[in-house]
């Protein structure tokens, strides 16, 4: 079984490096583009981890994260978050809301599959 | 579904047990509470801490019942997880399976 | 997909980026106080940064990271959008807007320019109110000596930053430790809150055996009775050692996720006194991972190249940067073959679920351009059909005319709907505009504020391409010259913020742009002498004021005193006019002293077909743009009454208008044509009047496709295009404006006038 990794991120550029990235690490890779639509997918795909951004229109990743907690069946699924630069507010409101990790940009391949492995069995 | 109860005191447990297993988990034995109790590992691919924590205090709960509560297959990784956890179920384990 | 096709998105999703943070500061410039549009342009910046950070580009990277970090201040109120701080703002958004094209084509950026903003965005997240003209002023005494974008630098790591360059956090004595094992213990105790949050105390001991060798005693005492436990509660705790060459970071950064919600403590082993019975782990845990291990391997090798290939970057040029990651990358690809399909499938369920999403798809523009010409191909062809099958047809309601009005309906829609692919709003175009009015208006000190109208008019992308050019022209004139200077608007009872109005809409199958100013005006009387001193009127000329004004389209025409660097460049508003009558458009001014000018363009939506009444003058066929015709009249012989040498007009209800006759301007016969047995087509001139163009006959309007005369032949004076009629033969279209210019008297030269026998058959 490949483990299947949802993106939430409101960038095509961002979106497509995951994409990339995780496809050539052998991880099975959906996308959102926002919140809402993470939730939405969320229910179809069944995600073995979510990495996704904070930054986004109609929800944002902090109100994901907690839709996702929130979520009776999917509460369990470890939470990455994309943050700049160790920025450390964020991190923690992150955290509150109940992220599970974070993963600091500039996006690096290496840095993202370390932290997807880290939290994923 | 933590495990498909074949019949009353025979528990399979499912593949995966994480969070949200452990209640499903705690809720079966509880009905099982009573009874001696058999159960299947050996589909067992991920166990979190917390139906580790269920797991050995049914065991404890059952032993002060004195009823039998006992592996009688346990997975690979079940056993290796136990191992990293620092959990000792040799106990446990049917004796047909203890290493 | 590679690394370079992702730059590629990265560069298209900046633009887009660029012209939401603009609107965005446009709206907060407006008054517009909705946190979301705060947000969106906060979240434009954050977009940049976060994109060019993975492609290190450092100059995009720490510019946006100040303007982020100013725009956070706004986003939590704690700086006020006011007048002054947008302006910077928009400043900012417009070297923003420099350094994404400078990272794309190479080429630099003002560094003075940039360098003052980050100052500025500085201060004002500091909480200093802007100060007017503290723009271009140096600030010696700036609280901060270091420049600004060393200081971003720390925050917005480059890749250097981390390939061992800093010092290492570890204190010297560690250093010596990683010689030789040391032990270290290791208490671990999660609370609940860690596993809510997905972490899982296995996985994180998981990890810990990967720093060295392990023993671990798990501490179940505090686990309730099995009937009033919590399921999910956090009662295992761990006292781990564990015997490495690493140091303590590596250990405590196994728990870096966990560290808020665990008690944790890493020490050196003191004693060996261990009165807790630790039960060694083995290093062998596989079946832990996932189960197939071997996926995993191509992932952590997958993982580990990138990893060598970004280090590799570290150290090369940033533009080689992103071709290593995807050599890597495909590296990868071909040695896992499995894996690639896999990824492949992976895809384009990826791909399902983006489809799912979006509602559009980015087309190459050549891969339109082909559609729409053999479209327009297919409606030259079905026409053509339509005409051979009604000459044969002589019952004329046979079934093949039923089908053929349909194929006709149906490949109009085609047209139509193939036309749409390429129309895209104007918006922008206008926003680059209000770039060019801040710009302007600076230099020229004045205040000037951009209103838009009708962004999202859709038009024809050739359209848009070709409309920036004399739209740029014209806003450039309109703050230079239209606008008068803050002191003069005071004095004249105005608001010295001067307003440029720019709004396009649709009216009758054309796009009608208007620049409106509130001005000073057309100063008639300077124009007119003007006109006159570069001999372009007679001194007695009597003209109406509407003449005066379109006077400014002349040739060679300006009326500022002096030169200026803005729009003094040599050219003046006759190649405004020329441009978009190129574009078979037309434009016009009116004027009202001291209150401003209005210049209406009015274009077509497309360049690619034409509404045209087809004609017959002196035997051949041509085609007059529908949208020139004001009215078609059968003139009488009462109503023509000569004048001069061989001027002619015409009387329409009580007015005159000058008659042109269409034959004998393009040379197709060598006298004039009688009137009264041909018609006349009344047309709208821009240089103001009224025209009536004499043909021989009409033969109907049809909608025909533009074939360029340039490309296939040469340019004919009186000639905008050519195209094929429905019989296959070569129709030229009339350019109405030359030809109503060659009849003031600029005769269209004559080595180049039509001969009759001309053929154009190949221009199709």
């Amino acid at each position: 079984m490949k483990k299947k990794v949802l993106t939430v991120d409101d960038s095509r550029t961002i979106r497509n490096m995951l994409l990339v990235t995780l496809n050539n690490a052998g991880f099975e890779t959906i996308q959102a583009e926002d919140g809402v639509e993470g939730l939405e997918v969320l229910e179809e795909c069944n995600p073995d981890v979510i990495v996704t951004d904070i930054n986004m229109p109609r929800l944002d990743g902090f109100g994901f994260i907690e839709g996702v907690r929130r979520n009776d069946k999917y509460r369990a699924v470890p939470i990455l978050v994309l943050t700049t630069e160790s920025d450390a507010e964020k991190k923690n409101r992150a955290r509150q809301a109940g992220a599970t990790g974070w993963i600091v940009k500039p996006f690096d391949p290496a840095k993202l599959i370390d932290a997807i492995e880290r939290v994923t069995a | 579904m933590a495990g498909k109860k074949a019949e009353k005191g025979n528990l399979k447990l499912v593949a995966v047990l994480d969070l949200n297993e452990a209640s499903v988990l705690h809720g079966q034995l509880m009905n099982a509470r009573g009874h001696d109790v058999t159960i299947d590992a050996s589909e067992v691919q991920r166990v979190g801490v917390q139906c580790v924590q269920v797991l050995m205090a049914a065991a404890k709960a059952w032993e002060e019942d004195k009823k039998t509560f006992v592996f009688e297959k346990v997975s690979d990784a079940f056993r290796k997880t136990m191992q990293l956890i620092g959990i000792n179920i040799d106990h446990l384990l049917a004796k047909e399976i203890r290493q | 997909m590679d690394m370079n096709e992702i730059k590629e998105i990265f560069f298209q999703e900046c633009e887009e980026q660029l012209a939401e943070l603009e609107s965005g500061l446009l709206k907060l410039n407006d008054g517009d106080r909705d946190p979301e549009t705060v947000n969106a342009v906060f979240r434009a910046v954050h977009s940049i940064k976060g994109g060019a950070g993975a492609f290190g580009l450092d100059d995009l990277v720490s510019f946006a990271h100040v303007f982020e970090t100013t725009l956070d201040c706004v986003r939590s109120n704690k700086l006020e959008p006011t007048q002054d701080v947008l302006k910077v703002m928009l400043k900012s958004a417009d070297v923003l807007a420099d350094l994404v094209s400078a990272s794309r084509d190479g080429g630099g950026v003002d560094e003075g320019r940039s360098r003052g903003l980050v100052k500025e965005l500085e201060a004002l997240a500091r909480g200093e109110l802007p100060t007017g003209g503290a723009a271009e002023a140096p600030k010696p005494a700036a609280p901060k000596p270091a420049p600004a974008p060393a200081a971003a630098a720390p925050a917005a790591p480059a890749p250097t930053d981390e390939s061992g360059f800093q010092p290492v956090p570890f204190s010297f004595d560690d250093e010596e430790e990683t010689i030789v094992p040391s032990v270290y213990e290791v208490t671990f105790k999660p609370r609940r809150e860690l596993y809510a949050k997905g972490n899982e105390a296995a996985l994180l001991l998981r990890d810990l055996t990967r720093v060295g060798e392990m023993s671990i005693n798990c501490d179940t005492e505090t686990l309730p009775h099995f009937d009033k436990m919590d399921p999910e509660g956090a009662y295992f705790s761990w006292k781990i050692s564990v015997k490495t060459e690493k140091g303590e970071q590596d250990i405590r950064s196994v728990f870096e996720f966990a560290e808020w919600d665990c008690d944790l403590d890493v020490k050196l082993a003191e004693t060996t006194d261990e009165e807790l019975p630790m039960v060694p782990v083995p290093f062998d845990l596989s079946a832990l991972d996932d189960d197939s291990a071997s996926e995993e391997d191509a992932a952590e090798d997958a993982a580990s190249i990138q990893a060598a290939a970004a280090e590799a970057v570290a150290a090369a040029e940033t533009a080689t940067n992103v071709s290593k990651m995807a050599a890597a990358a495909s590296r990868v690809e071909k040695k896992e073959s499995q894996a690639a399909a896999a990824a492949a499938a992976a895809a384009a369920n990826a791909a399902n679920a983006a489809n799912s999403a979006g509602q559009t798809i980015r087309v190459d523009l050549d891969r339109v351009d082909r559609l729409i010409n053999l479209v327009g191909e297919l409606v030259i062809n079905q026409a053509m059909l339509s005409q051979s099958v009604i000459e044969n047809d002589t019952t004329g309601t046979s079934s093949i005319n039923m089908g053929l009005e349909e194929l006709q309906q149906l490949t109009r829609e085609i047209q139509d709907s193939v036309m749409a692919i390429r129309a895209q709003p104007v918006k922008p175009v206008f926003q680059r505009m209000s770039r060019i009015v801040r710009e302007v208006a600076d230099m020229v000190g004045k205040s000037i504020r951009l209103v838009t109208e009708g962004e999202n008019t859709e038009v024809d992308k050739t359209v848009i391409d070709k409309l920036a050019e004399p739209l740029t022209h014209m806003i450039r004139n309109a703050v230079d010259h239209g606008i008068e200077s803050p002191e003069k608007r005071e004095a004249a009872g105005k608001n010295p913020e001067g307003t440029v109005k720019l709004t396009a809409k649709h009216r009758s199958g054309r796009i009608v742009i208007e620049l409106v100013d509130d001005g000073a005006g057309i100063n008639r009387e300077k124009v007119r002498q003007k006109a006159i001193d570069n001999d372009l009127i007679p001194a007695d000329a009597n003209l109406s004021d509407e003449e005066i004004d379109n006077l400014i389209f002349m040739p060679g025409f300006s009326t500022a005193d002096k030169i200026s660097d803005i729009s003094g460049r040599g050219v003046g508003m006759d190649v405004v006019k020329r441009s978009i009558q190129a574009l078979g458009g037309r434009i016009s001014i009116s004027s009202r002293p001291g209150l401003g000018s209005t210049f209406t363009m009015s274009l077509p939506l497309t360049l690619a077909v034409l509404d045209g009444m087809v004609v017959t003058v002196a035997g051949q066929t041509l085609v007059v743009p529908l949208t020139a015709i004001v009215e078609t009249l059968q003139p009488e012989a009462s109503s023509i009454h000569s004048f001069g040498a061989n001027q002619r007009l015409i009387s329409i209800r009580n007015s005159f208008c000058p008659l042109v006759d269409v034959g004998r301007i393009l040379n197709f016969r060598g006298t004039q044509a009688n009137p009264v047995e041909g018609v006349a087509l009344l047309v709208e001139s821009e240089g103001g009047g009224q025209r009536a163009l004499m043909v021989d006959a009409i033969q109907g309007q049809r909608q025909v496709v533009i074939k360029s005369l340039e490309a296939n032949y040469t340019h004919v004076p009186g000639i905008a295009a050519a195209t094929i009629l429905g019989d296959g033969r070569v129709a030229l279209i009339l350019d109405v404006d030359a030809v109503v210019a060659a009849s003031r008297g600029q005769s269209l030269k004559q080595e180049s006038s039509l001969k009759s026998d001309m053929s154009l058959a190949a221009a199709g």
